[in-house]
């Protein structure tokens, strides 16, 4: 039983090698490909019901017992994480046969799409940091064969300045694992918190918490470490940004979340009041940069950064409803990045440019498009009763709670340049005069994927009352450090 | 001895920052070389240097350095060695699609 | 009541499939129905014995948000104006919107509206009040873009939607700090509770947050802008969303806190304030306009202003004249931009300036502007509703208490002469915008069409809007005890009871105040040409508008060149940054936290041939910066590597020696491949001043590193873990090679996973080479 905690990483993991072996046979691929996800999402699903029904699970890699092997620990957080990724990673292998050339599927996107998955899971679901420095690097090593994919220029030039930074912060990152072995003697997360802890975070520990807090700043691309991003998640196909979009920088804040609700907590006073500020600051310039641009792509990117900006400023204030809030944004905004990024990928593919000033009137041909568009602006600025609103709800709630006034401001203005940021794509792109010379293409196996999505992110905000006793729950867990550590360590 | 490596590994990291800062490829992967070395050395300093013999076990002998770190640095550099020579191929191909391996003309503008 | 409400949302989703026939049938049609049925549902509770009414449904209770809906006087009162003007608004664009028109998308915003507008009035529950509340912008955004090829259509449902949109968020920030304050969401029990949020030091930037909320959708000075420009929506959009009642939400949401804050005196200030600046620049700007709808949008504004200050006054013949003049307003304005619909229908303008002399070729809207312009004047009539209100407004003023803070004393002082001010231009904007229309000399030539009246249907409902400004007018106290007061008494919070009378006799200041307004609003009416000039100095060019203009205008200007300052696509810039940042932020943690330990006392000991090693690969480390040909390069950096791996050999460690040595030969033959045939280095320097800053950010990270690594060595308070793996290699793992044993089997996912790292590199590898290979093919 206790195996389950491994299906949803090894299962993709032999999807990508199986699918490896014949990639040239576009008929089987497209096929497998869907019918492993499903299968993946299925698991997921399994997994996330057992936790929910029975409580962590914790999985002994090998037989070793914990702290001395690599343990896997599905926990309430790591299952609901794993099954959205799943969820969004379903829709982007419907998606993708319609959107990628021929060319591109053959040359193994399934492949790397499914080790990517297999990344993200075991980032979640590891126990041993170490071994969440490995599974980065498998999804970090996928997402270059990815970013890559196709090799025009742009992409290569963009892609290789990806590829720098996030191999700069996985050197950072192992070295920071160093230091902590160093300092307390383990590398198991669970043993890691329980030693912190009796050292009451004394001398160093602190200083090696903040570099491996800026570790997974790099990655989840927070203020002022976002540069890399924007430009390289707007250049590569669609699926491929709506994964990124979704998946990696999302594996960033999750760790944050994890490793400073978990390990880094006694002292809080300081090293949370920084991510306050760092949260402000994300939101304030991931919109200002959504501003800037005419490139509905890029619009879309920039507005990676004030989310994960929201989700943060939950971590620094650190109280239940904030670290609900925290979690609920972090589902709602993989739902909504991905849906937003295939949307915008699809206007893309009818107009044939990504700049906004070179197309108007688009709802005469395409109204399903536009209104889809529409409800998105809300859904993202968390306009009620979409989901977007109860994450945000949650978080202003814990931040007052806890007086944080001045980053409720940030926040809240933030939201409506958000919005604005998105109806500008929506008034200039969608309404206005009938633009003969557009002809209308059959945008025919892309809306559905982005429809599923759009439509499950309004069920998380509608049909809250259903999520959020899980999240709550979820959250409950986080703060009491003591449940993973007594679920990994028992005796 | 340990704070001599420290020391070194700290050099490391500096030379290879500073070749990162640079403006062409083969430099910056250089850079990205030194670094993992860097990396690899401060995991090594973490177990304790020399305390006792190669972590393989004999007959009659009790102390071994430890092993763990040194499990975690073999991990590790396949793991830059496979991104090194992703990163290689890439460079090459980047460089010569565009036609310079300069980073600095690599800029790009937001519309394209 | 959930079911009244949700019933127009549910309703519209089928509107699509009737406007398809729409030649048959005009959509408007159906749709009528929806608006009176509700009106019919709600008249039965008026009445002298009206009670309050509650009703609860469970939507998300664990987060407090719920369908608590409370119908008490005040709601009741918006409820019957939105169902009846809506009825009203419905029936008059059947005749106005032709059937060519998208119907369907019409009705559907209009229906959309009119859910979220009863929500918002219904709700006691805070948050699905901002729910309802945000759908209302979101409905008006896009009932004034409805004519979205038009540009000044789409700048208008812009500005509109980010103005309510600001204030909605506002509003929301100030419902979760109430919400905080008193733990729970009921507007009726945070009332009960009244003084926990006046006790709290919050309280007044919880009030700041609401009335901003209020202020923006209410059109109040600074934030008014948007309602003129939203006069591009479709005139039965105007009358009723921008007229009648979303506009009215600001005034509701201040009304149905007020028993909340109206205790604390900085209420008193702003609302006031808020509300007579309101009032008189409304009216002021009303006259300066030649458009027939802007001059109503400001006059709308105006009257808000208006119906807010009284609102701010917290007096009970404040709250009762504002409750009525919400009543009063509603008909006449109401009739008015039906009014001004029939011109624009009739004439194809509605620019005052080609207007003039309609009178006689549309008598009947003629007589239908009479009434409702006079009753707006407040011209003195007892079958003019406006004028009663406006008595009420002077009276309130007059009766204003005193306050503890000095701004309250002049507030008190001044209000009666600005009250005065602002009706005078009430007075001249009405007079302006009837003679202007009607009177005066013919310019039929000017008109696009051949003027002449409206078809009878599209008369009918501001027909029956002057009829209720004529019943009201007539039989004041009918309306004033059936829900009038039910309504004051909601916001007040005590019972009111009030006779309205015509006649206070001449020695009533009131009476002498709307005289002293006629009589010098006469004299501005007929001297306007000479004074217009003013309007060049105020507001001149420094009007908000202008202000919101290049508030967008620097948001998209100072944005991109922000964002291009700093996001150039330079590599050594982005890790300069990055670089810069961990270095202070983490050096900065680890000054404040006392971080650096170091402890000799466990050190192995320092020998030469480590030393000289080290010494060799620091030289080449270094060397790297300074190489000048690629191959040279290259061989340095490989020194570094089979350095390091002579250190392993020193450091007890076979197995990472031997794999380094191959690793490193491995990586130096790829390097060659890969740079052979690549252009040298180039070495032209870069300015002193970058090689400077790199120079330190790298020494600077270097050197912290050092210093987290040996206070990270020094910091030994716990064993390691490892013993257990020595103890345990032979016995459990069956190796005696422990790093191996670790590696195969302790950590044998970490290894797993490695050789998929590799195996995913060598995938990569092999596309990225293979895509050229083809793309060279094609």
């Amino acid at each position: 039983m206790n195996n389950l905690a491994v299906l949803p990483i090894i299962t993709p993991l032999i999807a990508g090698i199986i699918l490896a072996f014949f990639p040239k046979k576009l008929q089987w691929v497209r096929p497998l490909s869907k019918i492993f996800i499903l299968i993946n999402l299925a698991i997921a699903g399994l997994l996330i019901w057992t936790v929910f029904s029975d409580g962590t699970i914790i999985l002994e890699t090998g037989g070793w017992k914990a702290p001395y092997g690599i343990v896997l620990v599905a926990d309430k957080l790591a299952a609901i994480l794993v099954f959205t990724t799943n969820i969004v990673a379903a829709a982007c292998a419907f998606y993708a046969p319609h959107s990628l050339t021929d060319r591109k599927e053959r040359y193994y996107f399934y492949s790397f799409f499914f080790f990517l998955i297999s990344g993200v899971s075991g980032a979640f679901l590891t126990g041993d940091l170490f071994n969440m420095f490995v599974f980065f690097e498998v999804l970090l090593m996928a997402s270059y064969a990815l970013i890559v994919l196709g090799g025009d220029k742009v992409q290569l030039r963009e892609s290789i300045k990806y590829v720098f930074i996030n191999l700069f912060s996985s050197m950072l990152f192992v070295t920071a694992v160093a230091f902590i072995y160093g300092a307390v003697g383990t590398v198991n997360m669970a043993q890691i918190a329980q030693r912190v802890q009796e050292a009451d975070q004394q001398g160093i520990l602190t200083t090696v918490g903040i570099l491996l807090f800026f570790v997974f700043a790099v990655k989840a691309a927070l203020f002022p470490l976002y540069y890399w991003m924007p430009h390289s998640y707007a250049v590569p196909n669609p699926v491929i940004s709506a994964l990124f979009g979704a998946l990696l920088t999302k594996v960033g804040i999750y760790s944050i979340i994890r490793v400073f609700s978990l390990i880094f907590v006694h002292k809080s006073g300081m090293t949370h009041e920084l991510f306050i500020w760092i949260a402000g600051l994300s939101m304030i310039f991931g919109v200002i940069g959504a501003l800037s641009t005419n490139n509905i792509k890029l619009i879309i990117a920039y507005n990676i950064i004030p989310a994960i900006g929201f989700i943060l400023m939950g971590v620094g204030v650190l109280n239940e409803y904030s670290i609900s809030g925290s979690i609920y944004y972090l589902i709602h905004d993989m739902l909504i990045k991905a849906s937003l990024f295939l949307l915008i990928g699809t206007v893309v593919y009818a107009t044939g440019t990504s700049d906004l000033r070179k197309f108007s009137g688009l709802i005469h041909y395409y109204p399903f498009l536009g209104w889809l568009l529409f409800i998105s602006g809300f859904v993202l600025a968390g306009i009620p009763p979409f989901s977007g609103f109860i994450g945000k709800l949650l978080l202003l709630k814990g931040a007052l709670a806890s007086r944080e006034i001045a980053i409720v401001i940030v926040g809240l203005l933030s939201s409506l340049l958000i919005l604005y940021s998105i109806m500008k794509i929506f008034i200039n792109g969608f309404w206005g005069e009938k633009d003969e010379s557009i002809k209308r293409i059959s945008l025919k196996g892309r809306m559905a994927p982005i429809v599923v999505l759009l439509a499950l992110s309004i069920f998380i905000g509608v049909g809250a009352e259903f999520i959020y006793p899980f999240i709550e729950s979820v959250s409950a867990d986080l703060l009491q450090p003591e449940i993973y550590i007594d679920a990994v360590l028992k005796e | 001895m340990e704070f001599i490596i420290s020391i070194l590994a700290g050099i490391l990291f500096a030379t290879a920052i500073y070749n990162l800062l640079q403006k062409q490829l083969l430099r910056i992967i250089i850079g990205t070389l030194l670094l993992s070395h860097g990396a690899h050395l401060f995991i090594l300093t973490m177990g304790e240097l020399k305390r006792g013999n190669p972590p393989i076990l004999t007959e009659g002998v009790s102390n071994y350095t430890d092993p763990l770190p040194q499990a975690l640095i073999l991990t590790s550099i396949v793991i830059s060695f496979g991104i090194t020579s992703l990163l290689l191929v890439l460079a090459y191909r980047t460089a010569t699609e565009n036609e310079t391996d300069n980073m600095e003309q690599l800029r790009g503008n937001d519309n394209e | 009541m959930l079911y009244i409400v949700l019933i127009p949302l549910l309703l519209a989703c089928t509107i699509p499939f009737i406007s398809k026939f729409k030649h048959k049938l005009h959509t408007g049609i159906p749709v009528l129905l929806i608006p009176s049925a509700i009106f019919l549902y709600f008249i039965r509770f008026v009445g002298t014995g009206f009670e309050p009414v509650r009703q609860s449904y469970e939507w998300i209770p664990s987060l407090g948000i719920n369908f608590n809906f409370y119908l008490d006087g005040l709601s009741l009162l918006f409820v019957l104006l939105i169902s009846g003007i809506g009825a009203l608004v419905v029936l008059y664009s059947i005749y106005y919107l032709g059937r060519d028109e998208r119907l369907g998308h019409f009705y559907v915003y209009l229906l959309m509206f009119m859910s979220a507008m009863l929500g918002v009035v219904l709700s006691d529950n805070i948050f699905v009040l901002y729910t309802f509340w945000e759908l209302t912008s979101i409905s008006s955004f896009l009932l004034i873009g409805y004519w979205h090829f038009k540009e000044k259509s789409r700048y208008g449902a812009l500005k509109s939607m980010l103005i309510t949109i600001f204030g909605g968020l506002s509003m929301f920030g100030g419902f979760i700090l109430l919400s905080v304050m008193t733990g729970t969401s009921s507007i009726q029990i945070m009332i009960q509770n009244s003084e926990v949020i006046m006790n709290s030091p919050y309280m007044p930037l919880a009030l700041g947050f609401i009335l901003l909320g209020a202020f923006t959708k209410s059109a109040q000075f600074p934030f008014h802008i948007w309602l003129p420009d939203a006069m591009e929506a479709p005139t039965p959009v105007s009358a009723y969303l921008h007229s009648a009642t979303m506009v009215k939400a600001g005034l509701f949401l201040v009304a149905r806190f007020s028993p909340i804050f109206s205790g604390y005196e900085g209420f008193f200030i702003i609302v006031s304030i808020a509300g007579i600046v309101t009032l008189c620049w409304g009216s002021y700007m009303a006259v300066h306009q030649t458009d027939l709808k802007a001059i109503l949008a400001f006059s709308t504004i105006s009257q808000l202003g208006m119906i807010m200050a009284m609102l701010g006054f917290g007096t009970e013949a404040a709250i009762f004249a504002a409750v009525f003049h919400i009543l009063c307003h509603a008909t006449f304005k109401g009739s008015l931009f039906m009014v001004a619909g029939i011109v624009d229908h009739e004439t194809g303008t509605r620019d005052i300036r080609k207007l003039g002399g309609l009178m006689t070729f549309m008598p009947m809207s003629a007589a239908l502007a009479l009434f409702g312009t006079f009753s707006m004047a407040g011209i003195p009539l007892p079958f003019l509703n406006g004028f009663y209100s406006k008595e009420l407004f002077f009276k309130s003023t007059l009766k204003l208490p005193q306050g503890a803070h000095p701004v309250t004393n002049f507030l008190v002082e001044a209000i009666p002469y600005l009250a005065v001010f602002g009706s005078i231009f009430t007075f001249v904007y009405s007079l302006y915008f009837l003679f202007g229309t009607f009177g005066g000399k013919k310019q039929v030539d000017k008109l696009p069409k051949h003027p002449h009246e409206a078809p009878v249907g599209m008369l009918i409902a501001p027909f029956v809007l002057v009829l209720g400004v004529i019943l009201i007018g007539l039989f004041p106290n009918v309306f004033n005890g059936t829900f009038i007061a039910h309504a004051a008494e909601a916001v007040a919070g005590t019972t009111i009871v009030k006779e309205i009378t015509f006649w206070h006799g001449f020695e009533s200041t009131a009476f002498q105040m709307s005289l002293v307004v006629v009589a010098l609003g006469a004299i501005l009416v007929s001297t306007r040409r000479k004074w217009s000039k003013v309007y060049s100095f105020i507001p001149g060019r420094g009007s908000i508008n202008h202000i919101y203009d290049a508030i967008i205008a620097k948001l998209d200007n100072w944005s991109t060149k922000m964002t291009t300052f700093y996001m150039t696509g330079s590599l050594r810039l982005y890790m300069a940054i990055i670089l810069s940042t961990i270095f202070l932020v983490t050096l900065g943690f680890m000054l404040v936290t006392d971080g650096l330990t170091i402890d000799y006392s466990n050190l192995a000991p320092v020998t030469v041939t480590e030393i000289a090693v080290a010494l060799v690969i620091v030289a080449a480390a270094i060397g790297t910066i300074f190489a000048k040909k690629n191959l040279g390069a290259i061989l340095i950096a490989g020194v570094v590597g089979y350095g390091v791996s002579l250190l392993f050999v020193i450091y007890r460690a076979p197995d990472l020696a031997l794999t380094q040595l191959v690793v490193e030969t491995v990586s130096v033959a790829l390097f060659l491949l890969c740079f052979y045939h690549l252009p040298n280095l180039d070495n032209t320097k870069d300015p002193a001043g970058t090689r400077l800053t790199n120079g330190i950010i790298s020494i600077g990270f270097g050197t912290l590193m050092t210093l987290i690594g040996i206070s990270a060595h020094s910091s030994d308070w716990f064993g390691t873990i490892s013993d257990y793996f020595l103890e345990t290699s032979h016995s459990l793992g069956g190796g005696d090679n422990v790093v191996n044993v670790i590696l195969v089997d302790m950590r044998g996912l970490d290894t797993l996973f490695e050789i998929a790292v590799l195996g995913i590199a060598a995938l990569a590898i092999y596309s990225i080479i293979k895509l050229k290979m083809n793309k060279g093919a094609k």
